[in-house]
């Protein structure tokens, strides 16, 4: 245990030789300059990365792709290997060995003078992180969903309006012209007036049963990767299949709304609203550490009387994907460019002139750079983020508590039930606190 | 003093169940005596599990060995409610078909099990009851196969012999017919232990629902990359018929017969094929696709038994009675004195000296959202075991959260 530790120390301390190695940052935010200066490399984004896993790297390559659009100069996880495996993209990218590294992202947020950064971490960490970075006035592209409770929701919120800066959330599927054209069509009323919505998510997996107690990688710093969630020894799972234990997410359910619950909402009008009464029933694992529903069925009725159901795809007439239903006909869109109808010719109809658009954007990251330049707002803005999870969330809570929930979308809060109000938020582990606003 | 009063109960409750069993249970008959299968082993397991419910009260009936004299065989079957067949052998006398024909046509219920899809392949009438059987010359002068393709069930008249099955494999049986009594709150889809998986079964498929499949993954071996029927629910004229073609018997049941999901689809059928309803509860143990659920002694663990594992709690072991805490909490819905008996019932754990660290951060974890002002002072006074200092905070935080 000793040696593991030592040799974890080294690995933190050698990070942070090669964060001190570099004092001042050499490459000036395009912030600095004023937003819409033509030099380069000002003219770059310059960004940073947290949470440099699977989807951040993925991000990361993401935005290297779109034409020098921006300039990656440092990045912070609490992984030693994927550091230096997000560390060697940028150095490829920049062509120099310049990229900073930290392992704390206090040290990164105190440190870097960015334009913006781009986050991927496991959902437990989102309501803290998200809102240090937003205080930090820096523009966020960051990863669905944005928040492992209403509360940590309300917070990110609440610091994006207060603090006036770019928001996108991960939810690229907007960017995807299929999914746009099936939302604008539902929108406007080419199957009549939307009466049901069908959300179809991912069945959920075997699980791994209990896995013996082991020695954390010497790579990893378990207690910051834990950060504000209970203190558990490790089981050789941190990476990617967090999201098969509640305590850092909700499941598929929860991973998956931020893609096709926020798809349904766009094509319904309901992204500024919430649900009014949810109710439903999880199937959980019987036995092992994965404790996240494999399946879920619930209702969420809405004040203008659209229902919608998510489920599990097993258990939906269209599987995966979200479906409108209106009094006229269905669309169904899911991913693979799959989208159909209950008579194809509405899938030919145009939007006219005089109707509504909604927003058009190709790519998804080339949207948010374009608007942190511009100063509008991206095509996944916070709140509908929020929206989006917070129908999953509810559903969550009415599943978890047997209880039919009522909740308030204006207030934001559940009506007459003092129990299920409780699972609204996770009280963090001590010291760990949501920032205030 | 307790120990006795406990046995006092233990007794009441034995005698209520047992009075269930032998005076107001459905009258079940299941009969055996002739299989492919070791009919020894799956017999008295399907009457354990049919009277564990309370609804049935069974009896096994063993026919004369292969060979011996049929007409020998001659049950009064309009004593029972409910047949159970367990039974691939020799043909029964012409007098005891037509009994059994009279029985069903006229309102009895009756359970295929397994090899019983096997068996009679000449007997028209029987092969209508069960819709689909299996081997015995089975080919497309019985009927189509019938099968799931791309979520749509096809009906394929495909020349061909009928019955087969790969090698044995845990596999998910999947739900399609969701609103059918028998299949109704039971997951999408469910892992079923190492069993047999009954393929390119075919026959008359008249009258039938096939309520739940299972893909046949030829990477398995032996696979038809069809999904199969494994329940099925047959009308034939006033008769209810309940087939699972699972269950394959090895020693002790194995895991085919031990599966949660095979013992309570087969409870639920039997229920269905008697009344035409199930009025049991989807237990909390009933696997999902996160994996295969046994129960060695082919009962479910109750709550009183969950507690009192739950005690000892190390998750090392088994999550499952927490599992079945976290069912009751939600079951308990809308009713407050069950959840502050509940919530009692916890807190006794949670400050009991036997109690395991482990089990007092879950116990903390649920109360903190579920608990009252009644669990406060108890959670406050862990709040100094440096154990379980941070859940007994956290619980604390939140139980007095919105105050």
């Amino acid at each position: 245990m000793t040696d593991k530790s030592s040799r974890r120390e080294f690995v933190k301390q050698s990070a942070k030789v090669v964060a001190g190695a570099i004092i001042l940052p050499n490459i000036i935010p395009a912030s600095a300059l004023g937003k819409g200066g033509s030099t380069a490399p000002s003219d770059r984004i310059v960004i940073g990365a947290i949470g440099t896993g699977s989807q951040g790297t993925s991000n990361m390559r993401d935005f290297l792709e779109l034409k020098k659009a921006v300039q990656f100069v440092s990045v912070c996880d609490v992984d030693a290997l994927h550091l230096a495996n997000a560390k060697k993209i940028v150095d490829e990218a920049n062509k120099n060995t310049d990229c900073r590294t930290y392992d704390d992202y206090r040290e990164f947020l105190e440190k870097e003078k960015l334009d913006a950064v781009s986050i991927a971490l496991p959902d437990h960490w989102h309501g803290i992180i998200y809102t240090a970075a937003v205080n930090k006035k820096l523009n966020v592209y960051g990863e669905k969903p944005i928040c492992r409770t209403i509360e940590d929701g309300k917070t990110i919120v609440g610091a994006v309006k207060k603090n006036n800066i770019i928001w996108q959330t991960g939810s690229w599927q907007r960017s995807q012209s299929h999914f746009h054209h099936a939302a604008e069509l539902a929108i406007n009323g080419r199957i009549g007036k939307i009466k049901n919505i069908e959300v179809g998510l991912p069945d959920g997996g075997k699980g791994i049963g209990t896995p013996p107690v082991k020695d954390v990688p010497a790579e990893l710093n378990w207690e910051m990767w834990l950060g504000p969630a209970l203190k558990v020894p490790y089981r050789g799972v941190a990476h990617w299949d967090w999201r098969w234990i509640l305590d850092y997410s909700g499941g598929q359910l929860t991973d998956w709304a931020g893609h096709h619950i926020d798809i349904a909402n766009w094509g319904a009008g309901l992204e500024h609203t919430g649900p009014v009464e949810i109710s439903g029933k999880g199937v959980y694992p019987l036995d092992g550490i994965f404790n996240a529903p494999v399946e879920y069925d619930f209702l969420c009725k809405y004040a203008n009387g659209i229902e919608m159901h998510v489920a599990n795809a097993a258990r939906q007439p269209h599987g995966m994907g979200a479906t409108w239903y209106g009094d006229l006909g269905w669309i169904h869109v899911d991913r693979g460019n799959r989208i159909s109808a209950s008579d194809p010719k509405i899938l030919e109809e145009e939007i006219g002139e005089n109707e509504i658009k909604l927003y058009k954007s190709d790519n998804h990251w080339q949207n948010f750079v374009d608007c942190v330049r511009s100063g509008k707002q991206a095509i996944a803005p916070v709140e509908v983020a929020y929206r989006a999870i917070s129908v999953a969330l509810l559903g969550e809570i009415a599943m978890t508590t047997g209880e039919t929930i009522k909740w308030d979308p204006d207030k934001e809060e559940i009506i007459g039930n003092p129990r299920a109000s409780k699972l609204l938020s996770g009280p963090y582990r001590q010291p760990w606190q949501l920032p205030t606003v | 003093m307790k120990k006795q009063y406990l046995l006092l109960i233990i007794a009441g409750l034995l005698t209520f169940f047992s009075a269930c069993n032998t005076e107001s249970g459905y009258k079940t008959l299941i009969i055996t005596g002739q299989n492919n299968h070791d009919w020894k082993t799956s017999s008295p397991i399907l009457k354990q599990i049919l009277d564990e419910t309370g609804l049935f009260s069974s009896e096994v009936m063993i026919t004369p060995d292969k060979g011996g004299d049929m007409t020998a065989f001659n049950p009064d079957f309009s004593k029972y409610k409910l047949v159970v067949l367990d039974y691939n052998g020799d043909s029964w006398s012409d007098k005891t078909n037509a009994a059994f024909l009279d029985f069903v046509k006229n309102g009895g219920g009756v359970v295929i099990y397994h090899a019983a899809d096997n068996s009679f392949p000449g007997w028209k009438e029987y092969n209508e009851m069960i819709g689909l059987g299996g081997w015995g010359d089975r080919n497309e002068k019985d009927g189509p196969y019938v099968y799931y393709k791309n979520d749509q069930l096809v009906v394929d008249t495909a020349a061909g012999p009928g019955g087969t099955h790969g090698k044995r494999r845990e596999f998910i049986v999947r739900t399609r017919i969701a609103d059918h009594p028998v299949m109704k709150g039971l997951p999408a889809r469910w892992f079923h232990g190492t069993d047999e998986l009954y393929s390119l079964l075919r026959g008359p498929a008249k009258n039938m629902q096939v309520l739940a499949t299972a893909f046949a993954d030829s990477a398995a071996g032996g696979g038809t990359m069809r999904d199969e029927p494994m329940l099925m629910a047959i009308t034939y004229e006033k008769g209810r018929i309940f087939h699972t073609a699972m269950g394959h018997a090895d020693e002790g049941g194995g895991p085919a017969m031990q599966c949660a999901g095979f013992i309570v689809t087969l409870q639920r059928g039997a229920e269905w094929a008697v009344t035409g309803n199930v009025t049991q509860e989807v237990p909390f143990d009933f696997p999902s696709a996160a994996g295969v659920v046994l129960r060695p002694d082919f009962k479910e663990v109750t709550l009183a038994e969950a507690l009192s594992k739950l005690g000892g709690y190390d998750i090392a072991k088994s999550t499952k009675y927490l599992t079945c805490l976290q069912s009751n909490i939600s079951n308990a819905a809308g009713d407050p004195g069950k959840l502050l008996d509940l919530e009692k019932q916890m807190v006794t754990l949670l400050t009991g000296k036997e109690t395991t660290a482990e089990a007092k951060k879950l116990l903390l974890r649920e109360l903190s959202w579920m608990g009252t002002d009644y669990s406060v002072s108890a959670v406050k006074g862990l709040v100094s075991d440096p154990e379980i200092k941070d859940e007994a905070e956290y619980a604390l935080a939140r139980l007095q959260s919105g105050k």
